[in-house]
C-alpha cells in the first residue's frame, strides 16, 4: 500500500527527489516490483506442497512393489530400471488404484526403517532442488537488501531465516541461534503448511510422528539454498526436531514449533 | 437450552460426527460421536433426506427449494447442505429462527480448516463400497476439529 503511494508521489514529480537515498529508492523499486508478481492461494499452494508426502510414499510403494516382481522374474535383470520407469508410466496411465493421501501418510508411519529412510532422502531431494533453484530466483529479483559479494555464513544463514523463507512460507523464521562455529539452529514456531494437521486426542505422539515427514521438504530447501551459494552438501548437516513453544507466543492450532539444527563443517 | 445436537452427515448417508448436549446444567457434558446415538443419526438423516426428495419434485424449474428448517412441537432442525453433498445439521429450540450462518460458519471455516486441510485424516469417510450408503462408521476424531468447534458452539447451548 505505502509503497504504491510513494510511487505516485514520484510521478507527479512536485517532491525533491533528493528526499530519497539510493537505497531507499532501490528498496521501492524492489518493493513494486515485488507486488507486481502474480500471487497465488495459499492454501491451494501448501496443500500441493504437503502432496509431496504422500506422493513420495506412493512412488516407493510402486517401485517397491515392482522390485518384488521383477525378482521373481529373472529376465529382467539388467533391465531392472527400465522396467521400473516402464511401470511408473503405466501406472500413470491407468490410475488404476488412488491412494488416498491419509492412507499413504498411514503407511509411511508404519513403514519399515529402510523403507522410511528411502521415503525421507526422496523428500529431501525434491526440497533440495526447489531450494537451489529458489535461491537463484531471489537473487535475480534484485533485492536491494541482498548483497552477495561478501557474503559470510551468517549472512547467508540469515538470508535464509528472512528472504528464503518468507518467499516459501510467507514468514520470516522467528529465531536464529548460532555458535559463530558453524552450528545455527533455526526455530519456527508455527511452521504453516502444518498447522491444521491433527488426529484424535488420544494420539499424539503418533500425530508427531507422522508428521515428522513433513519436515524433510524445509530441510531439503535449506541444504538446497546452502549449496548453491556455495556449501555443498556433503559439508552440511541439517536435522528437523520438533521443540515446545515459548509459554508467552500466542497459542496456536499445532501444539509444537519447529527447530532445524544446521551443521557447517567449516574448512579451515 | 439453546441448541440440543449438531450432526454431520456425509455424501453416502454416513453419520461422520455427532455432538449432544443433553444436560442443561453443565454445557460441556453430552456426548460426541456416541455409539448410542446411531439410531437417531439414521432417523433423522432419514426424515431429512425424504423431505428434500419431496421438496425437490414439487419445485418445477430452476428455482432452488432447499429445506432449510423443520419444525416440529419442540424443537427445529436447521440444515445446511454443501454441494459436495455434505449435511450439517442441528437441532434447536425456538429461540433464533435460523441457524444458516452459523452452519456455513462451521462449514467453511472449521470443517474445510480442519477436516480438507487435515493431510492426516481422510476427506471420504467411506474407504471402500461396503461403507458407503449409511453402513459406514468412521467419523471425526480430531483433536483441532473438535476443540475449535466446541469452543464455537458452546455459547450457544445454554442460550
Amino acid at each position: 500500500m505505502s509503497s504504491t503511494h510513494n510511487n505516485n508521489v514520484e510521478g507527479s514529480q512536485s517532491v525533491p527527489q533528493s528526499s530519497l537515498t539510493e537505497q531507499q529508492r532501490a528498496q521501492q523499486q524492489y518493493q513494486i516490483f515485488e507486488n507486481s508478481l502474480p500471487k497465488i492461494s495459499q492454501s491451494a499452494y501448501q496443500m500441493l506442497l504437503n502432496e509431496m508426502v504422500p506422493m513420495a510414499m506412493g512412488i516407493e510403494k510402486q517401485l517397491s512393489g515392482d522390485i518384488v516382481s521383477s525378482e521373481s522374474n529373472v529376465a529382467s535383470e539388467n533391465g531392472n530400471i527400465n522396467s521400473m520407469m516402464k511401470k511408473l508410466k503405466i501406472e500413470e496411465n491407468h490410475t488404476v488404484d488412488i491412494m488416498s493421501s491419509h492412507n499413504l501418510i498411514n503407511e509411511l508411519y508404519k513403514a519399515e526403517e529402510v523403507e522410511r529412510e528411502r521415503v525421507l532422502a526422496r523428500l529431501r531431494n525434491m526440497g533440495f532442488q526447489i531450494g537451489s533453484k529458489l535461491s537463484e530466483l531471489l537473487i535475480f529479483s534484485n533485492n536491494p537488501n541482498l548483497q552477495f559479494k561478501e557474503m559470510d555464513l551468517l549472512l547467508i544463514m540469515k538470508f535464509v531465516c528472512r528472504d528464503v523463507w518468507k518467499q516459501i512460507f510467507g514468514r520470516q523464521i522467528d529465531n536464529l541461534k548460532t555458535n559463530h562455529r558453524g552450528t545455527f539452529y533455526l526455530l519456527d514456531y508455527d511452521y504453516r503448511p502444518i498447522q491444521s494437521f491433527s488426529l484424535s486426542e488420544e494420539a499424539k505422539d503418533e500425530e508427531l510422528k507422522m508428521i515428522e515427514p513433513f519436515l524433510e521438504i524445509p530441510v531439503g530447501i535449506i541444504r538446497g539454498v546452502l549449496s548453491s551459494l556455495g556449501y555443498s552438501s556433503e559439508e552440511v548437516i541439517c536435522l528437523a526436531s520438533f521443540i515446545d513453544r515459548p509459554t508467552e507466543r500466542p497459542k496456536t492450532t499445532f501444539p509444537k514449533g519447529v527447530s532445524f539444527h544446521v551443521q557447517i563443517t567449516m574448512s579451515q | 437450552m439453546g441448541i440440543y445436537s449438531f450432526w454431520i452427515f456425509d455424501r453416502h448417508c454416513n453419520c461422520i460426527f455427532d455432538r449432544e448436549w443433553t444436560l442443561a446444567s453443565n454445557s460441556a457434558s453430552g456426548t460426541i460421536n456416541s455409539k448410542q446415538t446411531e439410531e437417531d443419526a439414521k432417523l433423522l438423516f432419514g426424515m431429512i433426506f425424504s423431505l428434500r426428495s419431496i421438496t425437490q419434485k414439487l419445485s418445477k424449474g430452476s428455482v432452488k427449494n432447499d429445506v432449510r428448517s423443520i419444525s416440529t412441537g419442540k424443537y427445529r432442525v436447521h440444515t445446511y447442505c454443501t454441494a459436495s453433498g455434505l449435511w450439517f445439521v442441528l437441532l434447536s429450540d425456538f429461540k433464533q429462527q435460523s441457524y444458516t450462518q452459523v452452519l456455513q460458519y462451521i462449514y467453511s471455516h472449521i470443517y474445510v480448516k480442519y477436516v480438507s486441510n487435515n493431510l492426516l485424516s481422510p476427506y471420504d469417510f467411506a474407504e471402500n463400497e461396503s461403507e458407503m450408503r449409511g453402513q459406514g462408521t468412521r467419523k471425526i476424531t480430531n483433536r483441532n476439529f473438535i476443540s475449535v468447534l466446541e469452543s464455537f458452539l458452546a455459547p450457544m447451548v445454554n442460550q
